[in-house]
């Protein structure tokens, strides 16, 4: 009888015996990656200057905002310190895995990539977020962690075991609304060329979730909480630790956020493959 | 065309045989060529509407709130020299001009070192420099009808953009604003050298993008900032790209000062030229191409 190749198709073991399958599957994605990202070293390098430039820069805007004002609507310089701090955390987490999205259309859709994903027996979606990471994702998260224990610091908080269970909650869960909001714009592909790209005035807006929300209007609030939700992304997660008693409740709700606006873009995305039909390229 | 024909044309093309009208019609050429370029993508600068409306309602927000808590602490109304209303108009007129100044020469130049294609363009009878400035008046030319008036129609009702100081104001700021893609369009291309040098350039290209808009005073006007960072930015080119013109806008530079603005603006568009000119030429002397 011929035993079964590593990889063969997964199709007849069992659900756990199929998981630990694909995770093996994509831990050999990462490893290849990693291999081929090593032969750059200078580039990492260059790209953790670049990302300590763009915070270093972020936090001189911030220091002469607060020069000239005590507090902006209520918070504190360390207080938005603390929210721009977190909200780079899952920002570093999303960019590990989102490089291949940016790109789908033009290298997976019309330049015929993904018919060699759909040859093969494990999840397209997986596969494409999988196949190539960015590694300067790392820089964001520990910068970020390095903010926020400096603006705890400045605030004299006293953060416990609970908090730092909360932050492994919901950091991902703000990484997963990230996921899935970009993951949706991409999957629009899948039915009609984006020739607008969508996705750039969306990325930029990304930067106005760094502030505390309670700064906007009430529909631009209204907005990131409900249509875009970028408020999930920052400041509702952050104000479990800064925000005071009222809001630390409302943040405790970004992991189910995360999770539906991700299944959401999942489900699209399902669609979208089944929609799809060769370049033929 | 015949052999012959082919001849007279590459002959009219050679750069020392050139006259003067003949190097105008073709860099003329380049900017018709460009402007067409962009046209046939004039669909992307729609949502890049929404972008730079996104730029100027943050930095509202953000200055409403900063004015308002000035005022909450019973602190003067003006910061830096601007109240709230000349601190939203310098803001919209900052991101405004953005969008007419702006171009990817850097990316582009340092995509056709590092792809080869720049090959192709060193074996042809032009200087690559003076085709990349022509076609960004092209993409400028594109960008003021296609973007930067659709953008000035929808931030200036939106935000209650204060109107120009004056009609000479509004002129000169034209002016300044032509000056700014000078700079802007001569100092990426010299970061666009850097790859001839590098090899890879993405992590100076990401802190381009990030410095770009710090350092120009799009973001953060420099009164806000102390005194030693002003001294510092006086020296660089950088304000000359935005923090100058937005100024002449709102009257803050009038009579001498707004003619040593200009002048200095000048002084930078001619300097930077020159200077990416030469760096071009030690850069292309060493140059290899592998493929392309």
């Amino acid at each position: 009888m011929e035993t079964p190749t590593r990889f063969a198709s997964g199709s007849d073991r069992s659900k756990v015996a199929r998981l630990a399958w694909q995770g093996r599957i994509f831990g050999a994605y990462f490893v290849q990656f990693l291999k081929m990202r090593l032969a750059y070293r200078m580039d990492f390098f260059i790209d953790t200057l670049a990302v300590g430039f763009s915070l270093l820069i972020q936090l001189a805007v911030l220091g002469v905002l607060f020069s000239k004002v005590r507090e902006l609507d209520g918070w504190s310089f360390p207080q938005v310190l603390f929210i721009y701090g977190f909200s780079l955390v899952p920002l570093g987490l999303f960019n590990l895995v989102s490089v291949n999205l940016y790109g789908f259309a033009d290298e997976y859709l019309i330049g015929g990539r993904f018919d060699r994903v759909l040859l093969r027996p494990v999840g397209s979606l997986a596969q494409v977020i999988f196949e190539s990471f960015n590694v300067s994702g790392l820089n964001e998260i520990f910068l970020g962690l390095a903010v926020m224990a400096h603006a705890s610091w400045k605030l004299g908080a006293d953060f416990g075991v609970i908090d730092l269970l909360a932050l492994l909650f919901l950091a991902p869960g703000a990484a997963l609304v990230y996921l899935g909001v970009f993951l949706a714009i991409t999957a629009v592909s899948f039915w009609v060329e984006d020739k607008m790209g969508l996705a750039p005035p969306v990325y930029n807006l990304i930067r106005f979730s760094r502030y505390p929300i309670t700064i906007y209007s009430l529909p631009v609030r209204i907005f990131l909480t409900f249509v875009l939700p970028f408020a999930w992304v920052a400041f509702y997660p952050a104000a479990w630790f800064v925000g005071g008693p009222e809001l630390a409740k409302v943040a405790l709700a970004t992991p189910l956020v995360g999770v539906v606006v991700f299944t959401g873009a999942a489900l699209m995305w399902r669609r979208g493959v089944r929609n799809y039909v060769s370049t033929g390229s | 065309m015949n052999a012959a024909g082919l001849d007279a044309a590459a002959g009219r093309l050679a750069p020392w045989r050139r006259t003067p009208t003949g190097s105008l019609g073709l860099y003329g050429h380049f900017v018709r060529l460009a402007f067409l370029k962009f046209l046939a993508y004039r669909l992307r600068y729609y949502t890049g509407v929404f972008s730079y409306t996104i730029f100027v309602a943050g930095h509202y927000y953000l200055y409403l709130a900063l004015y308002a808590g000035r005022a909450a602490d019973g602190l003067s109304a003006t910061v830096g020299g601007l109240t709230v209303r000349e601190m939203v108009t310098y803001v919209a007129i900052s991101w405004i001009g953005r969008s007419l100044y702006f171009n990817n020469i850097s990316r582009d130049l340092a995509r056709m070192v590092t792809e080869g294609e720049i090959a192709m363009h060193l074996i042809k009878p032009f200087h690559l420099q003076s085709v990349m400035m022509f076609e960004a008046v092209g993409e400028a030319g594109f960008r003021l009808i296609m973007f930067t008036v659709p953008i000035m129609l929808v931030v200036v009702p939106l935000f209650g953009v204060g109107a120009p100081a004056g009609a000479a104001a509004l002129a000169w700021t034209l002016v300044s604003f032509t000056l700014s893609l000078i700079i802007y369009s001569q100092l990426g291309f010299l970061v666009g050298c850097l790859a001839f040098a590098m090899k890879n350039i993405q992590g100076v290209l990401r802190a381009q993008m990030v410095g770009m808009d710090f350092l120009t005073g799009v973001i953060v006007p420099f009164t806000f900032f102390p005194g030693w960072f002003q001294t510092v930015v006086a020296w660089l080119p950088f304000q000359c790209i935005s923090y100058v013109p937005v100024m002449i806008y709102l009257g803050k530079r009038t009579g001498p000062d707004l003619v040593s603005g200009l002048l200095l603006q000048s002084a930078w568009a001619v300097g930077l030229t020159v200077a990416a000119r030469l760096v071009w030429r030690f850069a292309i002397r060493r140059v290899t191409v592998q493929g392309g």
